[in-house]
């Protein structure tokens, strides 16, 4: 039981000539939040996919709490839970009969369902709307109901993907807080996403899929320590003492982010030291800032630079075959 | 919320109770759902009226007058025609599903596949059956249908109706897996069952056909049924047509079966 949950080996996909997932390998420890970042069509699905038995891989090989995911498929899906794009539900039938059917189908007696299915609708607040059609379900709600469905076999791993596009503020922070309180009890958690901040706030471990390849993987604060750097934002009270304060910045060899205040300048701060040597260059230069904040580096910052680097975003060859002229844009200022 | 991800000691269920539970989960939909229960125990009423008017003339001609009226002629065959209808029914009832929601749960589950498909054919057969008590009670009250097999012959006719029913449902199911798609599928479907229908005894006494379409009802795997079904429910020697329509039938499940699980293993379903 102390092997990786989750192991991918030289892991690929290939849809003829296309790959749409290369070479990933991935070991991932029971309990993990394992947040998986990228763009549409980057391999976030096909990824969960290959690892939930549903698309066979044409490379390499990937074990689930230690059943290979092809030649022992079933051993793996008695042991996860599943919890798609799009609601996996029978609209037609009542959301209380669709956990018992999804309970009885995993093997309880028609008494234990009912008394699982009472379980997850108290735990997700569908007790109302139980025995309602699902049809007649909020988007949120069916989420939910989703969810409980996922949750009925207690699965030692549960794949969650995009699991909160579309959902509204108050639904999301309460999945949320679902994932938060199942990966308290130990259960590992992937999960896809397009939103840094949900990974952020999920994720103990990320991976960043690009083309179909790992990318960068780490915790979200490797990352951000890695890629995402301090912002100080400073604040003058003069045009002439920010252009002052930018000679200054310019002779410490600091990056400025743009920003759209002429008496406002962002200064990347890379390292720990940069902080020190700005408030004393600031200081020679007789150019006090009247306002001085400091932000810490987030995911986007992280994501941005990856998929500037990759082209995909500012000055990549699309902006230039639709004629754009981007400015090289720093990720700080348009984020943060 | 401690409570989620409690063990749940439930052994797997068995092949039989899965398909035991997916074909409640049908049946349950068709009751609940009023308007298609209507509709669907009126669709045979209508055809057999329809039917037993256009086709009257036929009740003139000399190999029809053995049958006293051409009603006794039609309704057996009747109630295997709607057998096969049914069983088309499958098949597109069964698309819709691999395209639900639900369809890409089952998919991520524990369970066999081919539950799935079994179910959508059992849960069918029952649906079948009440039409055919449907289409039987209504024939005798309405159309003045009087089976010389009396209900003995006619239980016994409804039954292998079942059963060929049932066989035939896993043609469809294999032309469903195999092609996935419902345009398709309704073009194929229509000229599967047609030909079925039409070419067999079931309008027409074979004698009175072209030699040809004679030749073809003969191979026509659905006028084996129609003799055997016509027999029982008239009272007439039935010979050693039950066993063939019993063995035509198996046969083509047996292909069905085959050709859909090829599907289902890989997951397609």
């Amino acid at each position: 039981m102390d092997g990786p949950v989750i192991a991918c080996e030289g892991l690929g996909k290939q849809y003829g000539e296309a790959a749409a997932l290369t070479d990933i390998n991935l070991s991932v420890r029971r309990g993990t939040v394992l947040g998986i970042l990228g763009h549409n069509g980057a391999g976030k699905t096909t990824l969960i996919d290959i690892l939930s038995t549903r698309l066979r891989p044409t490379h390499g090989r990937a074990q689930v709490c230690g059943f290979d995911v092809v030649r022992h498929g079933g051993q793996v899906r008695r042991r996860i839970g599943v919890v798609g794009q799009f609601p996996a539900v029978d609209n037609a039938m009542t959301g209380r009969d669709n956990l018992v059917l999804v309970a009885r189908l995993l093997g309880a007696t028609a008494r234990q369902a009912k008394e699982r299915a009472e379980q997850l609708l108290t735990l997700f607040q569908l007790g109302d709307a139980s025995d309602n059609p699902v049809l007649t379900y909020s988007g949120g709600m069916r989420r939910r109901l989703d969810l409980a469905a996922g949750l009925v076999g207690a699965p030692e791993v549960l794949f969650l993907d995009e699991p909160t596009t579309g959902l509204d503020p108050v639904s999301r922070a309460g999945l949320w807080f679902a994932v938060e309180q199942l990966a308290a009890i130990g259960t590992t958690v992937v999960l896809t996403t397009q939103y840094l901040d949900e990974a952020d706030r999920l994720a103990n471990e990320v991976i960043v899929l690009g083309l179909g390849q790992i990318t960068v993987s780490g915790t979200p604060a490797e990352l951000k320590g890695r890629l995402g750097s301090r912002v100080a934002m400073l604040t003058f009270a003069s045009v002439l003492n920010a252009e002052a304060a930018r000679n200054a910045i310019n002779r410490l060899r600091l990056r400025e982010t743009g920003t759209a205040n002429p008496v406002t300048i962002g200064v990347a701060l890379p390292q720990a030291a940069d902080v020190t040597a700005l408030v004393r260059a600031l200081d020679t230069a007789g150019a006090p800032p009247i306002d001085f904040t400091v932000s810490e580096p987030t995911l986007d910052d992280v994501y941005l630079s990856l998929f500037q680097a990759a082209g995909y975003v500012g000055g990549g060859a699309w902006n230039q075959a639709a004629g754009f002229q981007v400015p090289a844009a720093p990720a700080a200022s348009v984020w943060s | 919320m401690t409570r989620a991800a409690d063990p749940v000691p439930w052994p797997t269920a068995s092949f039989g109770a899965q398909v035991r539970v997916l074909t409640a989960r049908s049946l349950k939909s068709t009751v609940a759902d009023r308007r298609l229960l209507f509709f669907l125990l009126l669709q045979p009423i209508v055809l057999l009226l329809l039917f037993s008017q256009v086709f009257s003339a036929i009740a003139a001609l000399p190999q029809v007058a053995i049958y006293d009226s051409y009603v006794n002629f039609l309704v057996p065959a009747t109630m295997v025609n709607i057998g096969i209808a049914t069983a088309m029914g499958t098949g597109t009832g069964l698309l819709a599903e691999i395209y639900s929601g639900f369809a890409e749960r089952l998919r991520s589950m524990p369970i066999n596949l081919f539950a799935v498909l079994a179910a959508r054919t059992v849960a069918d057969t029952v649906r079948l059956a009440a039409l055919l008590v449907v289409t039987v009670l209504a024939s005798v009250a309405l159309l003045g249908f009087r089976p010389a097999g009396g209900v003995l012959g006619v239980t016994a006719a409804l039954l292998l109706t079942l059963v060929v029913g049932w066989c035939f449902s896993w043609l469809f199911v294999a032309i469903t897996t195999w092609l996935r798609k419902a345009e398709t599928l309704q073009t194929v479907s229509f000229i599967v069952m047609f030909p079925l229908m039409f070419s067999s005894s079931a309008y027409m006494p074979l004698d009175a056909m072209p030699v040809w379409m004679q030749i073809v009802s003969v191979v026509n795997p659905v006028t084996s049924a129609i003799d055997a079904v016509r027999a029982l429910a008239l009272g007439m020697p039935v010979g050693w047509s039950v066993y063939i329509a019993l063995t035509v039938s198996g046969a083509i499940a047996l292909v069905g079966m085959l050709i859909s699980n090829r599907s289902v293993r890989e997951r397609r379903f």
